[in-house]
């Protein structure tokens, strides 16, 4: 093939090329988009502006840690008109170069959700060394397994959201606080129906459920995990079934999208009387007020019976 | 230094030209947003240092890895936003090259954040982003050498001096078009200084898009346009020293298409993934003369699978023709295979063994009948992010 351009060729190369732009122009205005790193984002950015067309990066089923940057995803954040996200260095390995690769300018300022609620565990002495894991400086991303840190991301996604969209300030406004008005209800029944859960111990992978101990009062006494993001070792778990051994957990909780072999071989050694109990790390894609509420009831209930006396 | 005046005049014309334009897109951006407050004012600049550190039982043909222990790609990065209106980024990276250690700046460059329209202007020193691998750090490869494909018609990893325009389409499918106009010396492995030439503008397509939850897919289309000719030079220039990485074969007009599909279950690429990509590439009008071929040309197919969240193993196989300037031998062929097997503990560490062996040569020197290579890349501070 000789590369030497043919007139008639070009021209017709140039028409299409012009045809390709004139149909991506074409693409109609939309309603508010919202690009939303994790399904509870998509959930409250639902509940303040039902009509906003919401992408979700991804589900329960996949480590928001290690998300590639697919190309779908890039189209999306393309589109967006807001990006929401955990941050606290969750999203660090996908979210800039999504936003690299998206040139959208109104990707640039992402509304952080960590940026609104008290994080436990920080670690502002952590470097990021090979033999350290994955540490997060800021402290424990998974901020929205605390029904109280939803709440207050929902008010601060509801003022972005005024400040983006003015003409819809009463009305986002009027969702917001009857959101509140229910799930502060909810959060003290929940506070009560969880009280035998209050001091239990339970075994987990990974800190994904760390608010949610946090907020129970219950104790995550080992982590199957040896260091932050690194897979569980025979070793390591063989040193965990040692010294859970005198006193074992109620539960050997793993997420969603965590392999279930290394809790499952954990909780048979442990003589079957502590279960694996796999639960949920976040709603679906489509998720609405109701499903954020029926998600939290199903983690307190799921864990209820086990609580011992 | 006797080409020194037209490098000058090439070095300024260039600089002025990168000056124009970053004031330029200042101008544009600052106009589309008056009002911007910029997204977190906050210094967002982050640090990190990747080491590579190999042992090669014998060194591959166009490999950049010699025999015995040496360090890899191994570089050290700084990269955040400047002002409201864009980010850089600065690499150095330090490799062992036949038994010295050099250095160089590998990146050096600053990127609108917010022109309109999906438009992004880059300008300074960096990889283009032409074929499937290019752009990225090769110690973020899958495999310890990159395809002969790269190694022989790009010198590796094509970083040079130029200017970018990308657009991103607001499509529901990825779809992306760039222009690159670089100085093009790193493209031939021994440069001329004629002056008045714009050395190499590259041409790329890109697309992509979920199948489903668990299949995507991405498809490249590059064209380099090479003006530098390449001419024989002073082998003593010292200029040309530092440019050893350049690429071994060369011609005006190289074509590359890739295809990359990626499949994990319910889209948990943790967890395990399987990664088929292929690249081919064709270079023409060689400007050997008229008594030899006139093509280049590679093919590489590969394939890697992650079968738990700490194990890969992967699969490449590489075709390469070329035309040479040789009356004895015309074509030079080489078929080269490779395994690896490597771990992953944490994604700050990788240890990879790989086999390699290089079959059906002509025309080249020194093959590799078997190669075994050991590599370990750690990395501090700032971690990689992680591309399709």
């Amino acid at each position: 093939m000789r590369t030497r351009s043919d007139p008639r060729r070009l021209r017709a190369a140039i028409g299409s090329c012009l045809a390709l732009l004139a149909s991506a122009w074409a693409v109609p205005a939309t309603a508010f988009t919202v690009f939303a790193c994790e399904p509870e984002w998509a959930a409250l950015s639902r509940v303040l502006l039902p009509e906003a067309k919401v992408h979700v990066a991804t589900h329960a089923g996949q480590d928001p840690h290690h998300i590639e940057a697919r190309p779908a995803l890039i189209a999306q954040m393309r589109q967006a008109d807001l990006v929401v996200c955990t941050g606290a260095g969750l999203e660090s390995g996908w979210l800039p170069v999504l936003q690299q690769r998206a040139g959208n300018s109104k990707a640039n300022d992402v509304f952080f959700a960590s940026d609104y609620v008290i994080m436990i565990d920080p670690q502002p002495a952590a470097i990021g060394t090979p033999w350290a894991g994955d540490v997060h400086a800021e402290g424990n991303p998974h901020v929205h397994i605390d029904p109280r840190n939803l709440l207050l991301v929902a008010q601060a996604l509801a003022e972005r959201l005024q400040t983006d969209l003015p003409a819809q300030k009463v009305a986002i406004g009027q969702r917001l606080r009857a959101f509140e008005g229910p799930w502060q209800q909810r959060i003290t029944d929940w506070g009560q129906l969880a009280a035998p859960l209050r001091g239990q111990r339970v075994a987990a992978q990974h800190a994904s459920f760390g608010y949610l101990w946090h907020w129970l009062g219950m104790s995550m006494v080992a982590d199957m995990e040896p260091k932050p993001g690194m897979a569980p070792t025979p070793r390591h778990l063989q040193r965990l079934l040692d010294g859970l051994r005198p006193q074992p957990p109620i539960a050997v909780v793993v997420a969603s999208y965590q392999d279930p072999r290394p809790g499952r071989w954990l909780s048979s050694q442990l003589g079957g009387k502590v279960p694996m109990v796999v639960l949920p790390a976040t709603v679906s894609e489509q998720a609405d007020a109701k499903a954020l509420t029926d998600w939290m009831d199903g983690l307190i209930r799921s864990l209820l019976p086990l609580a011992k006396r | 230094m006797r080409h020194a005046p037209p490098t000058l005049t090439s070095d300024c014309s260039l600089k002025v030209a990168i000056a124009c334009t970053l004031l330029f897109s200042a101008a544009v951006q600052a106009q589309m947003k008056p009002t911007a407050t910029p997204a977190h004012t906050v210094n967002d600049w982050q640090f990190g240092v990747v080491l590579d550190a190999g042992a090669t039982s014998r060194a591959l043909e166009l490999g950049a890895r010699g025999q015995g222990l040496q360090l890899g790609h191994s570089d050290l990065s700084a990269a955040g936003s400047v002002g409201n209106f864009f980010k850089a980024k600065l690499t150095g990276v330090a490799e062992t090259h036949e038994g010295k250690l050099e250095t160089s700046l590998e990146e050096a460059w600053l990127e609108t954040t917010s022109l309109p329209m999906g438009l992004q202007l880059r300008a300074g020193r960096f990889a283009s982003q032409v074929g499937y691998l290019n752009a990225q750090h090769p110690h973020a490869d899958d495999f310890v050498e990159r395809p002969l494909l790269y190694r022989a018609l790009l010198g590796g990893h094509w970083s040079d001096d130029g200017l970018r325009l990308n657009w991103t389409a607001p499509t529901s499918q990825y779809l992306m078009f760039g222009v690159e106009a670089f100085r093009g010396k790193r493209l031939v492995a021994e440069a001329s200084n004629a002056p008045g030439t714009l050395g190499a503008v590259a041409l790329v397509a890109k697309m992509g898009d979920d199948f489903n939850r668990a299949n995507s897919w991405q498809l490249g289309l590059s064209h380099i346009r090479n003006r530098r000719q390449a001419a024989v030079e002073d082998h003593d220039n010292e200029e040309e020293h530092n440019e050893h990485n350049g690429a071994e074969f060369s011609g005006r007009n190289t074509s590359m298409l890739d295809a990359t599909w990626k499949w994990s279950p319910d889209g948990n690429n943790r967890a395990e993934q399987l990664k088929l990509g292929f690249e081919t590439a064709r270079t023409t009008s060689l400007n050997l003369g008229p008594d030899y071929g006139n093509r280049h040309q590679s093919h590489t197919l590969s394939a890697v699978w992650r079968f738990n969240p700490s194990w890969e193993v992967g699969a490449r196989t590489d075709w390469l023709k070329v035309s040479l300037p040789d009356e004895d031998h015309p074509t030079g062929k080489i078929r080269e295979h490779a395994l690896m097997v490597a771990y992953k503990p944490s994604h700050m560490q990788t240890v990879r063994l790989q086999y390699t062996t290089q079959r059906d040569v002509t025309g080249f020197e020194a093959p590799a009948k078997n190669a075994v290579q050991l590599q370990y890349v750690m990395a501090f501070g700032a971690h990689g992010a992680h591309p399709f």
